[in-house]
């Protein structure tokens, strides 16, 4: 009988226990190694901002964060697109910012957003009930809306996030769902309450959105923290951050597609009245470089202050759309109020003119409510009326009606009609 | 390096071609980015970073601590720590934690996203819903593969540098001496060129090991099994431990795939966790032992039944179950698992652990693809 003699453990033993040692190190190093080197490149791009070798160099870029602070200063000319309407020089608006983007420009350079009888339904809930929808480039458009009117609803489907149920749509004249994926290439959003993982510092949230989108987006996210004011708080946990700190993640998030489009969910919610200023500015700042912004909101004095069009919402229907001024003239309320000597006779007179669809007696004189479709001509009418009836006329002054009161007459009208 | 400021395009140039379906096939492959990532976002999770050492690390860390602490200051009492026995009993444990602590992280990983709301933002991102979920594979995997290979090396260098050496033959029956570590082909050899030892070492008839059929056959099936049930209360070979090392990452990966793919199908970890577990703790050592003659193929379409069948000889024999009983070698050399139904084929086992993978990888990724974010 052969006996064979065999060690316990031979040298080639221990070279395979050695090399399971080293293979589950090995992968382990490597992973970490490579996550180094992510960081490391991270850091040079917050540092490295508005390097003189940066592409659009030779620009002077006012780069505001929240708290209006000047980064880097150069010339913003040469950094809005060639096609902004901003760029162009359009009208000012009543916040003295750039303003005056209408819908026709986007038959021009194209549309940001199209829809076309989008609909989404619940179960027997329609949440987006045949929605058309045209929001031009390079401009602040308001999805104004009660709670519940479906204007998630309609982000989401947009964003691919949920099946829409029927209708077409488009972002920036790429057709989703069918070429999903290039179109949200240049796409930023935040849906609903922005969330990340709890565990990871802002940086590392961002770095995970960078990865996922590839490209040049792993180099913007120093930039992006720089931009929205977390440069010093990137790394860390967000478990950490308050409400205002994760919006402006959300943000930072956006910003690592270079989005020529931003889609906002109620991105004023839970903010602070200073949170809402710095989020204001840095939408402004967005339009400002050429970017469109679509933000959804129940917040008319928001709309008001930071879009240039809008569209309201009730129900998943689209009631109205438009620029802010269009819509608030096309309500029909011209109202008036004149400072006089006699406010009986005034009224009287008035009255007798038929020009107003009412009027109302206060301490110095009338507020006149014009008939629907009056325009200015009719004041100067009713100014001669007057000087005809001999009031003594002291002052006329134009009442700026609101959006809010707009938005109000216009969902009493149809409560009525309800 | 690019300024966020600085690169906003003309609407004509940024608008990317569209993609062949070539290349959207392709974008469904997960990139190594977002696989670090995943990683990352796993290995941050301390609680469960934590679990994972302490469950898989935790058994041959104090096993062996305490033996080889034992066994050095009173070594007259307490023997070497490395024995094969030991080595046995510690693979139970590391088996079943193994499985469940891949499980738990599979759950985590198929839910994390969902629950910490961070899906929606990645969806946001256009890749392919199906290279995120599959990202989550080999992300995992990097943390559990390794841990588990560490463990076993441990267990492997203790019983090897700190055991009893091996003896170069075993003594099976009647004095008669058999060298050890012989594949059935080298044991067949041997019984050919000792045509009077074999007998004495392995006799026939009742209460013995070998039966009076596979001797009229000529067929050595149920010799070699009796042999490596005696060889295996020695230290396992090398070929063994190798076998044993496979079968235990083999374990734990099925555990976090299916963990993985039932989290995503769910979107609930908690859920997802205990169903699991209970299938690991409860199911499978019942479908195991239990012979259920109308159900016998559904109890092998279990996928814990066909990785015990598939387990090494050493360690099936060491665990001491219900014996499958003289089947062929499996996959990894073994004599049958411990378990109470026939054992399957190879083939078959293989069919079914393949099958689970790829099953609930799908399953995963579908569900992934569909939900709504």
């Amino acid at each position: 009988m052969s006996a064979i003699i065999i060690p316990s453990l031979g040298p080639l033993h221990l070279q395979v226990l050695i090399l399971v040692l080293l293979v589950g190190g090995g992968v382990f190093f490597v992973l970490r190694r490579r996550r180094t080197r992510q960081r490391e490149d991270g850091d040079r791009g917050t540092s490295s901002e508005g390097s003189p070798g940066a592409p659009g160099e030779g620009a002077d870029v006012t780069v505001l964060g929240p708290s209006a602070q000047a980064v880097a200063s150069t010339s913003a000319a040469a950094v809005a697109p060639e096609h902004s309407p901003r760029a162009e020089g359009a009208a000012t608006g009543p916040s003295g910012r750039t303003r005056g983007v209408t819908f026709g420009d986007g038959e021009r350079d194209g549309w940001a957003v199209e829809t076309h009888g989008l609909t989404k339904r619940f179960d027997t809930t329609v949440a987006v009930d045949d929605v058309e929808l045209l929001v031009s480039r390079g401009s602040a458009f308001g999805y104004l809306g009660p709670n519940g009117a479906g204007k998630t609803t309609l982000i989401r489907t947009l964003l691919g996030l949920t099946k829409a149920d029927g209708g077409t749509m488009s972002l920036l004249d790429i057709p989703v769902p069918h070429e999903r994926r290039e179109a949200l290439a240049r796409v930023g959003a935040i849906v609903d309450e922005p969330r990340f993982h709890p565990h990871l510092t802002g940086r590392e949230n961002l770095r995970l959105l960078a990865e996922a989108r590839g490209g040049e987006a792993n180099e913007r996210i120093g930039p992006s923290l720089a931009r929205v004011g977390l440069a010093e708080r990137g790394d860390d946990k967000v478990s950490s951050y308050s409400m205002g700190m994760r919006q402006r993640l959300g943000v930072a998030a956006c910003l690592l597609a270079d989005p020529e489009l931003l889609i906002l969910d109620e991105p004023m919610n839970g903010l602070d009245p200073a949170g809402m200023h710095d989020m204001r500015e840095m939408i402004e700042s967005l339009v400002e470089e050429g970017r469109t912004v679509m933000l959804s909101s129940h917040l008319l004095d928001e709309v008001e202050r930071t879009c240039d069009a809008v569209a309201i919402v009730d129900q998943g229907h689209v009631i109205r759309q438009g620029t802010i001024e269009e819509l608030v003239h096309g309500a029909g309320t011209l109202v008036v109020r004149v400072e006089c000597g006699d406010p009986s006779a005034a009224q009287q007179a008035i009255d007798r003119s038929g020009l107003a669809a009412g009027t109302s007696l206060t301490a110095s004189g009338v507020t006149v409510t014009f008939r629907t479709g009056s325009s200015r001509a009719d004041i100067d009418e009713l100014t001669k009326r007057l000087v005809e009836a001999g009031v003594a006329v002291y002052g006329l002054q134009q009442v700026q009606t609101s959006l809010e009161d707009w938005f109000l007459t216009v969902t009493s009208r149809l409560g009525g009609e309800g | 390096m690019s300024t966020i400021e600085a690169v906003v395009r003309p609407p004509s140039e940024s608008r990317p071609s569209p993609t062949s379906p070539l290349r959207r096939m392709a974008a469904a492959w997960p990139t190594w980015g977002l696989v670090t990532t995943k990683n990352l976002e796993l290995r941050r999770r301390r609680g469960l970073m934590i679990a994972v050492f302490v469950l898989i690390l935790g058994p041959p860390v104090l096993e062996y601590g305490f033996r080889l602490l034992f066994h050095v200051v009173d070594p007259s009492t307490y023997g070497p720590a490395g024995t094969p026995s030991a080595f046995q009993d510690l693979l139970t444990p590391m088996v079943e934690l193994g499985f469940i602590i891949s499980v738990t992280v599979g759950a985590a990983a198929g839910t994390t996203d969902l629950t910490d709301g961070m899906f929606r933002h990645l969806v946001i991102t256009g890749r392919s819903r199906v290279a995120l979920f599959l990202a989550r594979i080999p992300a995992g995997l990097a943390i559990l593969l390794p841990v588990m290979a560490f463990a076993f090396t441990l267990c492997c260098l203790v019983t090897s540098f700190e055991g009893v050496p091996n003896p170069t033959a075993v003594s099976i029956n009647n004095g008669v001496s058999v060298p050890v570590n012989l594949s059935e082909s080298q044991f067949q050899t041997w019984i050919y060129q000792h045509p009077r030892e074999a007998p004495e070492a392995f006799p026939r008839g009742p209460g013995h090991f070998v039966d009076d059929i596979s001797v009229a056959n000529g067929s050595t099936s149920s010799r070699y099994a009796a042999y490596t049930s005696v060889e295996a209360t020695l230290n396992p070979s090398v070929n063994e431990m190798l076998k044993i090392g496979l079968w235990l990452e083999l374990v734990v990966g099925v555990g976090f795939v299916v963990g993985l793919g039932f989290g995503a199908l769910t979107g609930q970890r908690t859920v997802t966790t205990i169903v699991l577990i209970a299938l690991q703790v409860i199911v499978t050592p019942i479908f195991d032992r239990a012979h259920i003659p109308f159900f016998i193929n559904g109890q092998r379409l279990l996928v814990g039944v066909a990785l015990d069948q598939l387990q090494p000889a050493d360690l099936a024999s060491g665990a001491g179950g219900g014996g499958g009983g003289g089947g062929g070698p499996l996959h990894f050399g073994g004599g049958g698992g411990p378990t109470g139904i026939s054992p399957m084929p190879t083939w078959a086992m293989i069919l079914v652990i393949v099958g689970w993978i790829v099953g609930w990888s799908v399953i995963g990724g579908w569900r992934m693809a569909t939900r709504d974010a």
